[in-house]
């Protein structure tokens, strides 16, 4: 994530082709150890320029969904009759419709801001604007669930009051399928964020791994190396967040503890 | 004279469900004395945990209690706001829960779950929760109480938990215990242990026990007074020993005629027909689609629940001219 402060190149430089250094194979210059694209741009340092904007769509996006979906979801799942069945009513129309296209449609119309260097913040609101309604769908079925469980009953018989049992039983109780969703998420975040920029929808002055992807795709036959190892970077990153959520979900399960 | 410790008066709570209006508990009315074991005992359906959740204030939507009285030291339970609802559950009146599997929140360790409800009942120091816990868990005779404490539900065995459950019910040293079925789903061996333990308990503790339970020999083994639910009416309370040497009401000699004995033989007689509907309950006497004695005039009214001496009472039109066998001792 701090790799960019280490990185030979400043984001989007153009050094290189003053040095001559263009189309450079990986492997080859270890000053330029992945290789340059033909207009010299440093693919190593792009890529660790890009990891920390890929990330904050990731993460950021992700973040705001998980809240307004959870809230949704509580709100739906404790809310019986007309309110609740409206909440889940909303959430999925928001989960059947073609999120990608609204996305493209949304960074055309504010074109301007995605030229005046806020493209990535819009791009992000939109993920997230589109993110929440999986996770309010399972926040609400598993306080659904929870609740009608033994324990949440005890607890109220024994003298908790509502917000104890919201916070000591329910919450943390639905919370691992959230966080595994949530890694996922984070994953899928950043998968779109390629997309978006590969179809050249973002903004064409921030580093991203999309926006390497799309610059290398013109020349793939002869710059494979432009194309490919971003692709990698969103592989792994992808992959780990997958893992990451795995790993915390049963970190969080005392079953699995020891 | 025993004290009566809470009277429960004519309670209605009623289910409002999409198909129809469910009358859980329909008009049940009994007393529990003081330091006294007290088993309500039915079918499933019968209205036996809604009598204890109403008692509670913990009916679960989309259930109400509509009318009755629940009375404990001279306060009306059903008037109170929640805010002093929650002052008394677990303070004066403990719960233990038929299933110990989910009872307990997985989550947590025993000794957090102990001490939770500790401090919500008492203003005690860090130390001094985890030691009354500590002590909780010898009182249930659990070996070990310091490693238990940092165990999870997980890591214990049925029995263990619902002797952690019981615990958990007596941390606010509550004056009356329900146990809801506390042994349906345990193994018989363990099932006789928990028993022997909720007896010990209620008499070391001087606790007034309201055991809900379906199971006749469980009724003999732990009470001193039985009420007997139908449908979600009383069909007949009274002592235990009454009930076992002459039941009046022809539901609790069924329920008696089903249960086995090893010291006679006869055959066991099950109960014709099934617990009715009760979004349309049968007219009259409840019982009387099943009953072996109906007349008339059972369809038509419905029997009033009338006083006999030594504080019994029965709902039955023919309860004087019926003598029911003594099942258990013939």
């Amino acid at each position: 994530m701090f790799g960019y402060l280490f990185a030979p190149y400043p984001a989007r430089s153009f050094a290189c082709l003053y040095q001559g250094c263009t189309n450079l194979p990986p492997f080859v210059n270890w000053a330029h150890p992945l290789g340059t694209e033909n207009s010299g741009i440093d693919v190593y340092s792009e890529i660790l320029h890009g990891a920390p904007n890929d990330l904050y769509v990731g993460i950021v996006a992700t973040a705001i969904s998980v809240v307004i979906g959870i809230v949704v979801g509580a709100l739906a799942g404790f809310r019986k009759g007309a309110s609740g069945a409206l909440l889940l009513g909303i959430t999925q129309m928001f989960l059947v419709l073609p999120v990608l296209v609204i996305i493209l449609l949304f960074a055309r119309i504010f074109i301007l801001a995605v030229a005046s260097g806020l493209g990535l913040t819009l791009i992000m609101l939109i993920l997230a604007f589109f993110g929440w309604p999986t996770i309010a769908l399972v926040a609400r079925g598993e306080i659904l669930r929870i609740r009608e469980l033994e324990f949440v009953q005890a607890s109220k018989a024994l003298g908790a009051s509502n917000s104890r049992i919201l916070f000591r039983h329910i919450v943390p109780n639905m919370l691992s399928p959230i966080i595994v969703l949530a890694s996922l998420l984070v994953a899928g975040n950043i998968l779109t964020e390629v997309v978006i920029s590969f179809l050249g929808f973002g903004d064409p002055n921030t580093s991203t791994w999309g926006l390497l992807l799309e610059e290398g795709f013109g020349y793939i036959r002869t710059e494979w190396w432009v194309s490919l190892f971003p692709g990698l970077a969103v592989v792994f990153c992808v992959l780990g967040f997958n893992l990451l959520g795995d790993g915390l979900s049963d970190a969080l399960n005392p079953r699995l503890r020891e | 004279m025993p004290n009566e410790i809470l009277r429960v008066e004519d309670l209605h709570t009623y289910f409002f469900t999409e198909a129809g209006v469910v009358k859980a508990v329909d008009g049940v009315s009994f007393v529990l004395n003081a330091k006294e074991p007290l088993g309500l005992v039915g079918e499933s359906g019968s209205g036996k945990s809604v009598t204890a959740q109403s008692i509670l204030g913990i009916v679960p939507r989309p259930g109400k209690v509509l009318a009755g009285k629940v009375v404990l030291e001279g306060d009306d339970l059903l008037q109170k706001k929640q805010s002093e609802m929650r002052k008394l559950r677990g303070r004066k009146i403990g719960v233990v829960f038929q299933d110990p599997n989910s009872s307990l929140n997985p989550l947590f360790s025993i000794g957090t779950q102990l001490t939770d409800v500790i401090k919500i009942h008492f203003q005690l120091t860090k130390e001094q929760a985890y030691d009354k816990a500590v002590g909780l868990l010898k009182l249930v005779r659990i070996s070990e109480p310091d490693a238990r404490m940092r165990q999870y539900p997980h890591e214990l065995s049925g029995g263990m938990r619902q002797r952690v459950a019981i615990a958990r019910a007596l941390a606010g040293e509550p004056e009356i215990l329900i146990a809801d079925e506390p042994t349906t789903n345990l193994d018989v061996t363990i099932q006789a242990q928990v028993l022997e333990l909720l007896k010990t308990l209620q008499s070391e503790l001087d606790m007034s026990l309201i055991m809900i339970t379906h199971d006749m020999g469980i009724i003999a083994e732990m009470t001193r007074k039985v009420v007997v639910l139908y449908a979600g009416r009383v069909a007949e309370s009274a002592s235990t020993a009454a009930i076992f040497e002459s039941p009046k009401h022809p539901y609790t000699s069924a329920l008696l005629r089903a249960v086995p004995r090893l010291d006679k033989r006869r055959t066991l007689t099950s109960i014709p027909g099934n617990i009715p509907n009760l979004i349309e309950p049968p007219s009259g006497c409840r019982y009387h689609p099943r009953c072996a004695y109906m007349t008339d005039v059972c369809a038509e009214k419905v029997p009033p629940l009338e006083s006999l001496e030594g504080g019994r009472q029965v709902s039955c039109h023919h309860w004087k001219e019926l003598t029911l066998e003594k099942e258990l001792a013939s």
